[in-house]
C-alpha cells in the first residue's frame, strides 16, 4: 500500500499542486481546465479516478498541496470510491490538505442519506465540504474560485496563514438537523 | 374503392410523415405531375388523405400499387419496426448459386402452396437486399394488408430479418424460405431491435472492431488531445487499457445501436448464508434486461469508464461476438462457467 | 364588431351589465368570446370533436379489448391533449367518462393521465367526478391517482364554491385509509373557516389515535386551529417537519409543455396584474391570479353562494380606498402565491392580523421555494434559473414591503445555505439572509454561522464583501425592529407581528452580540487572508459604523468594540479612507460611550456597560493618538508589545515616526503636497519641518479641507488642538 504523503517532497517557487479524485472523470476534466488559467501563480493539476496513485509516477509528481475528492451525490458509487480512497492517504493531509467537493446536492434523487454519510465523513475528518453546481460555467468558475483560496493557503502562499489554520475556519461540522428549528 | 382499401390509404397516411410525404410520392411515380404538384401544396394530413383517396380513385390504383408504395416508405425508413433476425443453417450444394429470379419464383410459388390466401411482393433494393412483404390470409379471408410481414435478406447469406410474425406464420415463412435459398432449417437468431441496419451490421460485423494486441495500439494516437502541460492524468495507463479492452469487446466508432439485452437466468443460488435458497431443487429463474438507446456504447462506456471491471464478463462480450442479444443462462452441472446458450 | 364598438368607446348594451367590471377583463372576456367561436367552426369537421362525441355517447359495457375505436379515438384524445391541452368541455367529458366507468376501470387510468387542461377546469365536471367516487366502484388505486390530479389541477378549476358546498361529502372520505393523504391535502386547499366542525376535528383526532400523528392530519388539525382556535385544544408544533407531497408526477412534465406552448395567448387574453413568474406554477397562478370572479364571469357562472355571503374576492378591488372599505369581507384569491404580484393584497396582508392568511401564503412558499428552488438543478437550464431569479426578486421586493420575513423562507434559506455552492442566485440568497429576522442566540451558531462562515473563507473577496453588507444589512433590520417593537415596560420585544415569537432584551442583546462577534471573526481573519483588502477593510468599517452607534440610534444598551484584527489593519491602511473611516468610527464609539455613561449615573439603571469595553476602546483611543498625533508607535502598558531591539532590527530610522499623520503611508502623499505648497521654493524636502506649531495647524487644517471629516472629529474630540505635536495628550475616557 504507498500513502501519498505531504511532505516527502520540496515545495517548488510560486506554484501549487492540486489533486483532484473523482471516480467518474466528468468534473474533474472541465474543473482543472480552469484551475490551470490562474495566471498570479503556477497551478499543476493531477486527475485520478482513485487513490492509491499508480507507482510508477511517484518521481515526476510533485509536492500535492491539496487533494479534493469529489463526490457526486447522485451515486452511491461515487461516494464509496472516495470513501475506500482516503486510506490511501496519509494522515498528514488531514492537517487542513484535503477538501472534499460535493456536485448535485440539489438533486431531486438525492437521499438525504447520502448527504447525511458525506457530511458525517468530512466532519470526522475535520475537512471542508463545498458544494459545487458542475451544471453550469458560471459554477463551475465558482468552484475554481474557491479551490484556488484553498490551494492558494495550503501551498504557503498566503503570508500568516497555514492550511491548518483555515481548515479549522472551514471544517464541516456534525450536520445539523435544520428540518426542525424547535423555535419553542 | 372499397372499404378497405380506404383503410390502407388512411393507414399509409398515417405512417408517412408530411416532410418525407413527397419525395415518397416521387419514388413511387403513381400520380400525375398535376397531382404531385397539387399534393405538395396542401398542408394537413386530413387533406392530404382525401386528395390521395381521390387520385387513387381516378388513376385507378388498388391495393396492388398501394402495397408498392408502403414498402417504398418501408424500405427507406426501416427503424419504426421491431426486426427479428434468423438464421439459415445447412445449406445444400447449390445454395451458393441462388439467384434473383430463382429465388422469387421459387418463394412466390412455395408460399402459395402452403398458404391460400396470400399476397407477396418481392423487391430488390440496392444494397442487394431482397425485400419482401407479405400480406397473410387464411383459408375463409382475404390477405390483411393493413398487418404485412416484411422480410429482408440478403442472398448468398444466411440472415433473414423479419418484422411481426406469430409462430404459426413463422412456420409457413421458414419452410418457404428453407426451400427457395436451398439450406435445411431456419433458426432463430436470438438477436432482435429496432434498427435493421444495427441488427445487420452486427451478425455480418460490419462496424469497426479491434482486436487483441500486445504492441500500443493506433488507438492511443487517436484519443490523445491537445492537453495542458500543467494537466496530468495519473491514471491515464490504466484507462488506457480499459479503454482498449473495451473497444476489444464492443468495436469502436459507431457501433450498432440495439435497444436492449435479456438474459434468462435458469440458475442456482450459491449463497452459502442462505441455506433456504440452496437447498431448493429448482433452480432460480429470474430475468435481466438491459436497456438504453445505445446499447453497445453504453456497455462499452460502463467499461472503460470502471463502472464495470475490465476484461469484460464474457456474458457482456457475448453480445457483439455471438451477435445476440437473447440469452438463455442455465445451469451445466458443476463448474462456474454457466452455459450460454 | 365587439372589437369596434371597444375602440369608439360607445357605451354598447353589455356595458350596463357589466358596468361592475373591469375594462381589462371585459377586453378580455370578448377576446375569449371570438377565440371560442373561431374554434367552434374548426370543430365542425374535426376528429378530435368526433372522438369527444364518441365518449360522451358510449354505451356503457361497451368492450375495451379488441375495440379499435375507441383506441382510435382515445388516441386522438391524448395527442390533443399532450400537444396542447384539453378544452374544459373535453375535460368534462372525458372526466365523466372515465369516473362513470362505463367502460370498466381498466381504461380510467389512461384517461386520468392525458387530462391536461388547456385552460381551466369546469368545476361541475370535477363536482360530478367527485361523486361518481362515492357510486362507482373504482379501484383504490384509480381513486388515488384522480385526487392526485384533482390537486395537480386545482388552481386551474375556475370556481370552487361548490366544490366547496360539498366539503363534508370529501370529508368522510377520510376515512379511507389510503385516501386519507391526499384527502387531507385537498380539504387543506379547500377548508375555510365555516367548514371547521367540532365533528370534523373529533373525526381528526380519532383519525389521529390511529392512523399516528400523520403530517397530513397535523397540517390539517394546524390550519383548523388557525381558523377556530377553541375547538382544536392539541398542541401542534409550530414548524411542522413536511408540507403536504406534491403528486403532480404524472402531469407535471406535460403540464409545462402545455402551458408553456398556450401561455402567449394565455397572458394576452386574460389580462390580470401579476406579473411574477414562475415555472409550472406560473401560469397556474396566472390564470388564477387573484382571478375567481373574473374568471368565472369570463365562462358565465357567476358563483351564486358567493354573492349571498357578501364576500368580496380581493380582485374587484382596485383602490386602498375600496380595500378599506371591505376589509372585513375579503375573499383571499384560491392561489395564495399570487399575493406576491399585488400591491393591494399585500397592503391587506400587513394590515390583518388574520394568521389564516399568512398561513397559507407561508404554506404555498414554503412548497414552492422547495419544490423549485432546492431542488432545481436537475433541469439546470439557464431559463429555470431565471425564472427563480426573478420570483426571488419578487419575493424579496415583498418582504422588504411587508418589512418581515416568511417563516417559511427562513427554512428555506437555512436549507439552502447547507448545501449552497456560493454563486448560484447569490444576490437573490444574500438578500434573503439579510431579511432573516433575530434569530435565538443558542441557534444561531448552527444555523447561520457554520455555514457561512465555511462560504466566507473558502471564497473569493467579492463574495466575502457582499456577505459583509448582508449582514450589515441584518444587523441594521434587527436594530430597526428593536428600536420599533421594544416594550418600554417590561423590555419585552415581540420581533415580529405575525408571529408568536417573543423574546427578552438579554436574548436579543445575545444574539446581537453572537452576530458581531461573528463579524468581527471573520473581518479578522477575513483581512488577514486577503492581505487586508481595502476593499474587504470598507466594507468591514461600513459594518462597524452600523455597531458603533448602537446605544445612541437604536436605543441598544449595548456597545461591542472592533477587535484588533479589524482595528489595526485599518489604522495601518494604505488608504487615507479607512484610516478616516476607523477615526470615525471611533469617534462615534466615544459619543456612545459617553452617554452611556451619564445616562448610567443618571437613571442608576440595571444595565452597564462592562469595564472591559472601556479599557479595550481607551486602549484603542490612546493607540490611535498616539500614533497619529504624538509619534509615538509603543508605548508601556499598551495592548501591542513590540520588543524594541526587533523594531531597531529593521533599520527604519526613527520608526516611531512612521504612523505619525505626517509620515503614515496613507497620508504621506498629502504632506508633501502640503511640504510643496508650503514652501514653494524649498529644494530640499525636510517633513518634519511640518512637525513646527504653526505649520502642523496649517496642515491640519489642510488634511480636514480634504474632506476627512471623521479625523477631523476624532482629533477634536480626542486631543487639545492648541497643544502642538509632541506635547498633545490623548485624554481618555475614565472607566470610573
Amino acid at each position: 500500500m504507498s500513502l501519498l504523503k505531504p511532505f516527502s517532497k520540496l515545495p517548488s517557487l510560486n506554484t501549487a499542486n492540486i489533486l483532484l479524485v473523482e471516480s467518474e472523470e466528468q468534473f474533474q476534466q472541465s474543473l482543472a481546465d480552469v484551475l490551470v488559467e490562474e495566471t498570479a501563480f503556477t497551478v499543476n493539476v493531477r486527475l485520478a479516478k482513485s487513490l492509491p496513485l499508480p507507482k510508477e509516477n511517484e518521481e515526476s509528481r510533485p509536492r500535492i498541496d491539496l487533494v479534493v475528492f469529489i463526490i457526486n451525490l447522485t451515486s452511491e458509487l461515487s461516494f464509496q470510491s472516495a470513501e475506500a480512497s482516503l486510506k490511501y492517504l496519509d494522515p498528514g493531509y488531514l492537517l487542513g490538505k484535503v477538501c472534499f467537493m460535493v456536485t448535485k446536492a440539489r438533486n431531486t434523487s438525492v437521499p438525504t442519506e447520502r448527504l447525511d454519510a458525506v457530511r458525517k465523513l468530512a466532519a470526522v475528518l475535520s475537512c471542508p465540504l463545498l458544494f459545487a453546481e458542475d451544471q453550469t460555467p458560471d459554477g463551475v468558475t465558482n468552484a475554481r474560485e474557491r479551490l484556488l483560496s484553498i490551494l492558494k493557503v495550503s501551498a504557503g502562499l498566503v503570508p500568516m496563514a497555514t492550511a491548518l489554520y483555515l481548515s479549522n475556519l472551514t471544517r464541516c461540522t456534525v450536520p445539523p438537523d435544520i428540518d426542525q428549528p424547535s423555535f419553542d | 374503392m372499397d372499404e378497405s382499401t380506404k383503410r390502407l390509404v388512411q393507414r399509409l397516411m398515417r405512417r408517412i410523415p408530411s416532410k418525407m410525404l413527397k419525395i415518397t410520392l416521387e419514388k413511387w411515380g403513381r400520380l400525375t405531375e398535376k397531382q404531385q404538384r397539387e399534393i405538395e401544396a396542401v398542408q394537413s394530413k386530413r387533406a392530404l388523405t382525401e386528395h390521395l383517396l381521390s387520385f387513387c380513385e381516378k388513376n385507378e390504383l388498388g391495393v396492388k400499387r398501394l402495397t408498392e408504395l408502403e414498402m417504398i416508405h418501408i424500405i427507406d425508413n426501416p427503424n419504426q419496426e421491431m426486426w427479428y433476425a434468423f438464421r439459415l443453417s445447412d445449406p445444400e450444394d447449390d445454395a451458393r448459386s441462388v439467384d434473383l429470379m430463382q429465388f422469387k419464383e421459387q418463394f412466390k410459388s412455395h408460399i402459395r402452396e402452403l398458404v391460400s390466401q396470400v399476397s407477396v411482393k418481392i423487391r430488390k433494393h440496392t444494397d442487394e437486399a431482397v425485400w419482401i412483404r407479405i400480406a397473410w390470409g387464411d383459408t375463409y379471408s382475404c390477405p390483411n394488408h393493413l398487418k404485412p410481414t416484411y422480410v429482408v435478406h440478403n442472398l448468398q447469406t444466411p440472415y433473414v430479418f423479419v418484422t411481426s410474425l406469430t409462430s404459426k406464420k413463422k412456420l409457413m415463412l421458414s419452410q418457404a424460405l428453407v426451400l427457395s435459398t436451398r439450406y435445411q432449417s431456419l433458426k432463430d437468431a436470438n438477436l432482435s431491435g429496432r434498427k435493421l441496419t444495427a441488427i445487420r451490421d452486427l451478425l455480418m460485423r460490419q462496424y469497426q472492431q479491434v482486436f487483441p494486441t500486445k504492441y500500443p495500439s493506433p488507438l492511443t494516437e487517436r484519443n490523445q488531445t491537445v492537453t495542458n502541460p500543467h494537466i496530468e492524468r495519473e491514471q491515464a495507463k490504466p484507462a488506457e487499457r480499459r479503454l482498449q479492452l473495451a473497444c476489444e469487446a464492443f468495436g469502436v466508432g459507431m457501433l450498432p445501436q440495439l435497444q436492449s439485452a435479456v438474459y434468462k437466468l435458469e440458475t442456482k443460488l450459491r449463497d452459502h448464508t442462505d441455506r433456504t435458497m440452496r437447498e431448493r431443487e429448482e433452480p432460480f429463474r429470474c430475468v435481466v434486461k438491459f436497456a438504453s438507446t445505445n446499447l453497445l456504447e453504453s456497455l462499452k462506456n460502463c467499461a472503460s469508464s470502471g463502472i464495470a471491471s475490465t476484461p469484460v464478463t464474457p456474458l457482456l462480450s457475448s453480445i457483439p461476438l455471438k451477435g445476440k442479444n437473447y440469452f438463455v443462462i442455465t445451469e451445466n452441472g458443476p463448474g462456474p462457467s454457466s452455459q450460454m446458450s | 364588431m365587439a372589437a369596434k364598438s371597444n375602440l369608439s368607446g360607445s357605451p354598447d348594451a353589455d356595458l350596463s351589465s357589466l358596468s361592475d367590471r373591469s375594462l381589462s377583463s371585459r377586453a378580455s372576456n370578448r377576446s375569449l368570446r371570438v377565440a371560442e367561436k373561431e374554434r367552434r367552426k374548426n370543430d365542425a369537421e374535426d376528429p378530435f370533436v368526433l372522438a369527444l362525441k364518441y365518449f360522451s355517447n358510449v354505451e356503457a359495457g361497451t368492450p375495451v379489448h379488441g375495440n379499435d375505436e375507441v383506441e382510435k379515438n382515445l388516441v386522438l384524445v391524448e395527442r390533443a391533449a399532450y400537444s396542447k391541452g384539453l378544452s374544459p368541455e373535453a375535460i368534462s367529458v372525458m372526466l365523466e367518462f372515465a369516473m362513470s366507468l362505463r367502460m370498466g376501470s381498466g381504461i380510467c387510468p389512461r384517461v386520468l393521465k392525458c387530462l391536461i387542461p388547456a385552460t381551466v377546469v369546469p368545476q361541475e365536471a370535477v363536482v360530478r367526478a367527485v361523486a361518481w367516487l362515492g357510486v362507482a366502484n373504482i379501484p383504490v388505486n384509480t381513486q388515488i391517482l384522480f385526487i392526485k390530479w384533482l390537486l395537480t389541477v386545482f388552481d386551474l378549476i375556475d370556481a370552487k364554491d361548490q366544490l366547496r358546498a360539498i366539503y363534508g361529502f370529501i370529508f368522510n372520505f377520510t376515512s379511507e385509509e389510503n385516501l386519507c393523504p391526499f384527502i387531507c391535502h385537498l380539504l387543506y386547499l379547500l377548508t375555510r373557516k365555516e367548514s371547521v366542525r367540532v365533528f370534523r376535528v373529533r373525526k381528526l383526532l380519532e383519525l389521529q389515535s390511529k392512523l399516528g400523528r400523520q403530517p397530513f392530519l397535523l397540517n390539517l388539525l394546524s390550519l383548523y386551529k388557525v381558523f377556530c382556535p377553541e375547538l382544536v385544544t392539541l398542541s401542534i408544533p409550530s414548524q411542522l417537519k413536511s408540507v403536504f407531497r406534491n403528486h403532480n408526477l404524472p402531469w407535471k412534465s406535460a403540464l409545462t409543455v402545455v402551458q408553456r406552448r398556450n401561455s402567449p395567448q394565455v397572458a394576452s387574453s386574460l389580462n390580470l396584474f401579476s406579473t411574477s413568474k414562475h415555472k409550472t406554477t406560473s401560469r397556474k397562478r396566472k390564470h388564477h391570479h387573484l382571478g375567481l370572479a373574473m374568471l368565472s364571469s369570463a365562462v358565465n357562472k357567476e358563483p351564486q353562494t358567493e354573492t349571498s355571503r357578501q364576500l368580496v374576492p380581493l380582485v374587484q378591488l382596485h383602490s386602498v380606498a375600496q380595500l378599506l372599505e371591505n376589509m372585513h369581507r375579503i375573499e383571499l384569491p384560491a392561489q395564495m402565491g399570487s399575493l406576491l404580484g399585488s400591491s393591494l393584497g399585500l397592503h391587506y396582508l400587513d394590515c390583518v392580523q388574520d394568521e389564516s392568511a399568512l398561513l397559507r401564503l407561508n404554506f404555498w412558499l414554503g412548497y414552492t421555494l422547495q419544490e423549485e428552488l432546492l431542488f432545481s438543478s436537475d433541469e439546470g437550464s439557464s431559463q429555470s434559473s431565471e425564472e427563480s431569479m426573478q420570483f426571488l426578486d419578487k419575493l424579496l421586493s415583498t418582504q422588504h414591503f411587508l418589512q418581515e420575513g416568511f417563516s417559511s423562507s427562513e427554512a428555506f434559506l437555512y436549507k439552502f445555505l447547507s448545501v449552497w455552492d456560493g454563486s448560484v442566485l447569490r444576490p437573490q440568497i444574500l438578500g434573503l439572509l439579510s431579511n432573516i429576522p433575530v434569530v435565538p442566540s443558542s441557534q444561531i451558531g448552527q444555523l447561520l454561522f457554520e455555514p457561512l462562515m465555511q462560504l466566507f473563507f473558502t471564497s473569493s473577496l467579492f463574495f466575502k464583501c457582499g456577505l459583509m453588507e448582508s449582514l450589515n444589512n441584518m444587523l441594521l433590520k434587527w436594530l430597526t425592529w428593536h428600536s420599533v417593537y421594544a416594550l418600554e415596560d417590561d423590555l419585552d420585544i415581540s420581533l415580529n407581528s405575525h408571529t408568536s415569537i417573543n423574546m427578552t432584551l438579554s436574548g436579543f442583546k445575545d444574539s446581537v452580540m453572537e452576530l458581531v462577534d461573528f463579524v468581527g471573526r471573520l473581518a479578522s481573519v477575513g483581512l488577514q487572508l486577503e492581505g487586508c483588502h481595502s476593499l474587504l477593510l470598507n466594507f468591514i468599517l461600513d459594518f462597524y459604523t452600523t455597531v458603533c452607534d448602537m446605544f445612541l440610534k437604536y436605543g441598544l444598551p449595548l456597545v461591542v468594540v472592533p477587535p484588533p484584527g479589524v482595528f489595526y489593519p485599518a489604522l495601518f491602511a494604505t488608504d487615507p479612507v479607512s484610516v478616516d473611516r476607523l477615526a470615525f468610527i471611533m469617534h462615534r464609539y466615544k459619543v456612545n460611550l459617553t452617554s452611556a455613561k451619564s445616562q448610567e449615573k443618571l437613571t442608576k439603571q440595571a444595565f452597564r456597560i462592562s469595564r472591559q469595553t472601556f479599557k479595550e476602546f481607551n486602549n484603542y483611543a490612546v493607540f490611535m493618538v498616539n500614533c497619529l498625533w504624538n509619534a509615538k508607535l509603543i508605548q508601556p502598558g499598551m495592548s501591542i508589545q513590540l520588543g524594541e531591539e526587533l523594531l531597531l532590527k529593521s533599520n527604519v530610522p526613527e520608526y516611531w515616526k512612521s504612523f505619525d499623520l505626517i509620515y503614515h503611508p496613507a497620508f504621506m502623499s498629502y504632506a508633501v503636497d502640503f511640504h510643496q505648497k508650503c514652501w514653494p521654493g524649498r529644494k530640499d524636502m525636510d517633513l518634519d519641518s511640518i512637525k513646527h506649531s504653526k505649520p502642523w495647524n496649517w496642515y491640519l487644517e489642510y488634511l480636514f479641507n480634504q474632506g476627512y471629516d471623521g479625523l477631523k472629529l476624532f482629533i477634536q474630540s480626542n486631543t487639545s488642538r492648541q497643544l502642538t505635536a509632541g506635547d498633545g495628550q490623548g485624554n481618555s475616557l475614565s472607566t470610573e
